[in-house]
């Protein structure tokens, strides 16, 4: 679930209140906003995956409260690693890993 | 919040579309492509909605040859219980193969060839992008869109037929009314709140509110779809199990697989002992099938990064979490070729439609299900687009009435309910293996007892003290609703078939190779419907035949 909004790095964009599908979130007036409705929080990261300054960080855990650190998930480089995956990050594009991944499928077969 | 019954926002527009996944998405699409007005609205965020945007799916997008369609229709018809039909098939794959590519198009996207298979080449975009370019092409065409507006009841004329849906925006507590034409539900399948990936917004409120009007189900029994996922986790994505090797808590390997192929069964039955460990070794040793991988599904990784978890080197312990219809194929009976309802004005399409048509009574994962929401979205939309037009110009100023009843409207004088605890009653009966996968007449009856008095419960007057509770008290009276037709036809199909087990009748019955229409709120229904196409038998692979004769010859 949904553990981390990065006061640090929010920009106020509001963008994770818009786009969760499951209203999480609570915006805020000038501040970051809030997590409202941490229960129904469905672990789909799409949250991540839409923040253009990575201040969100959802656990893999669906079910259970996960204490975290903010340092320590910069340190791993956790914050907007599924948005990196996705090929959403700034300089990157769906496209290139998707060549990346068809070069791949051309050399050593299709996985599915 | 401002009260449930009061007007607030009104709208009116020749076709409704509610659902925020592709199936409603291609269903705007067509409508407004088709020369209608359209407003889309969802309980989420159009293109974050759904089991698609958080996931990926493959596309069937293959030219009419023969060679390459038929592997793709036979590929599951028996497993489904012969109960798709080919006729769908290929209506389906014809408008996957026009339709799919526009969204490389409207991207702006070099389609990627693939050399070495002979299976389409539109395929890998992750659904997050693909819906990402979906919503952008709506709002070009300028198709109205809602968000965090979740439809909560339909609207009839005196007619009866459906003219638009009210709803509330759960952000702004202002309610909302559309008057529409043609109403088309595209709003997903039901996964009872069990956090597959992405299911969550899929709570069947619009399966209780088509009920409501008068429409059908169809397939509920073939609800029993589970998926593998990280224990704790949330994600559901089956494919990459295939490289799985299983194993106990000693370290002990335990074979789970069938034909190269998870058995749900089998790791259900295993998980029902003890616990049950996962590691992806089988064939994956190379580090660039490992980054093709990661490439592939992106998010299959994104749990295992996060608890610093390398599946293919370290065991993770593993579940099943049920996806219902989601991955299941029941759902709003279509009535027509046009994805129609049996009542007129009321279209579905995607999940939230029966599934059976071209997947059966088995899973339509991997390729199946896209294809059926990409072909029932553009016919569901081009009819609803028809439909209204057909109407003439005072469509919208038909006289309607408020339909919503359990969960919205107390219906007996019982005090209000808790959606938490009716939620978690119908998650008691839905959940375990030994009570969905492995059916039994004696199993199902208790279940429908305890979801009988479930449904009396949510009779009684629903919390409305705020939007958030609005929504939850509708939502739990839906997965009531769902549940009981789901375990109804399960009693009703007194066979094994498709993803369907019954331990008391283990075989398929030939007598049973029929749809089972289900429905009705207190008191519920099947009847059988035909298949209305013989049994389609398999091509002889000409390669194959061959192969015979010698070795008869021999």
């Amino acid at each position: 679930m949904i553990e981390l909004v990065s006061e640090k790095r929010c920009i106020g964009c509001d963008k994770c209140v818009k786009v969760c599908p499951t209203n999480v979130f609570d915006a805020v007036p000038d501040a970051a906003p809030k997590i409202a409705r941490k229960s129904d929080c469905q672990t789909c990261f799409l949250c991540e995956a839409y923040c253009p300054v990575d201040a969100l960080f959802v656990a893999a855990e669906a079910h259970k409260d996960v204490p975290v650190n903010e340092e320590e998930l910069v340190q791993k480089g956790l914050l907007g690693v599924y948005r990196r995956h996705l090929g959403w990050d700034k300089g990157s594009s769906p496209m290139d890993r998707l060549n990346t991944y068809r070069d791949l499928v051309n050399k050593v077969g299709s996985p599915i | 919040m401002s009260n449930w019954d009061e007007d607030g926002l009104e709208l009116k527009t020749d076709v409704l579309v509610i659902g925020g996944g592709p199936a409603a998405a291609w269903a705007a699409i067509a409508a407004s492509e088709r020369g209608a007005s359209v407003v889309i609205v969802d309980k989420g965020y159009v293109g974050a909605s759904g089991a698609f945007a958080a996931s990926t799916s493959g596309n069937k997008v293959l030219p009419p040859i023969s060679e390459l369609r038929d592997p793709v229709k036979f590929e599951r018809y028996a497993m489904g219980g012969s109960l798709a039909q080919h006729r769908w098939w290929d209506r389906l794959l014809d408008i996957t193969y026009d339709r799919a590519p526009r969204i490389w198009e409207w991207a702006g996207y070099e389609i990627p060839v693939y050399e070495r298979t002979v299976k389409s080449s539109y395929r890998g975009l992750q659904g997050s992008e693909t819906m990402r370019i979906l919503r952008e092409v709506l709002i070009q065409k300028g198709v109205e869109i809602l968000d965090h507006s979740p439809a909560l009841e339909l609207l009839l004329d005196n007619e009866g037929a459906v003219a638009g849906a009210r709803g509330i925006n759960r952000q702004t507590n202002a309610t909302w009314t559309v008057k529409a034409g043609a109403t088309v539900v595209a709003s997903g399948g039901v996964a009872w709140l069990s956090k597959a990936l992405g299911c969550n917004t899929n709570t069947g409120d619009l399966h209780l509110a088509a009920a409501e009007v008068g429409a059908e189900l169809s397939g509920m029994e073939f609800s029993a779809h589970y998926s593998p996922a990280p224990v704790h986790s949330s994600v559901t994505k089956g494919a990459y199990y295939r490289y799985a090797t299983y194993s106990d808590a000693e370290g002990n390997e335990l074979a789970l697989s069938k034909n190269g192929h998870r058995s749900t069964s089998a790791i259900a039955k295993e998980l029902l002992n003890g616990p049950v460990y996962c590691k992806l070794d089988k064939g994956t040793e190379a580090p660039e099938v490992r980054q093709m991988l990661r490439l592939g599904q992106p998010n299959f990784f994104a749990a295992f990064d996060k608890v610093g978890i390398d599946p293919f080197e370290q065991r993770f312990q593993m579940t099943l979490i049920l996806e219902g219809t989601v991955r299941g194929t029941g759902g709003v009976r279509i009535a027509n070729d046009e994805c129609g309802t049996t009542v007129p004005g009321l279209y579905a399409a995607g999940d939230a439609a029966t599934r059976e048509l071209n997947c059966g009574g088995f899973t339509g994962g991997g390729g199946p299900n896209m294809t059926w929401a990409i072909g029932s979205g553009n016919i569901a939309g081009r009819a609803a687009a028809d439909f209204s037009r057909s109407l003439g110009k005072a469509v919208n100023e038909r006289a309607v009435q408020r339909t919503g009843g359990a969960g919205l409207r107390a219906r007996n004088s019982a005090g209000p309910f808790d959606s938490s605890s009716v939620v978690k009653g119908v998650q008691d009966e839905l959940f375990p293996y030994d009570k969905n996968i492995f059916r039994t007449e004696k199993g199902l009856l208790e279940s429908l007892g305890k979801l009988d008095r479930l449904w009396e419960e949510v009779q009684g007057a629903p919390r409305q003290d705020s939007v958030h509770s609005l929504i939850r008290s509708r939502e739990a009276a839906a997965l009531v609703a769902t549940a009981r037709w789901a375990y109804f036809a399960g009693l009703q199909r007194t066979e094994t078939r498709g993803m369907h087990k019954r331990l008391d009748y283990p075989a398929l019955d030939p007598t049973q190779r029929h749809y089972l229409a289900v429905g009705g709120l207190d008191k519920l229904w099947t009847r059988a419907v035909t298949v209305p196409e013989a049994i389609v038998p398999k091509p002889v692979d000409p390669a194959e035949a061959l192969k015979a004769k010698v070795a008869v010859a021999a």
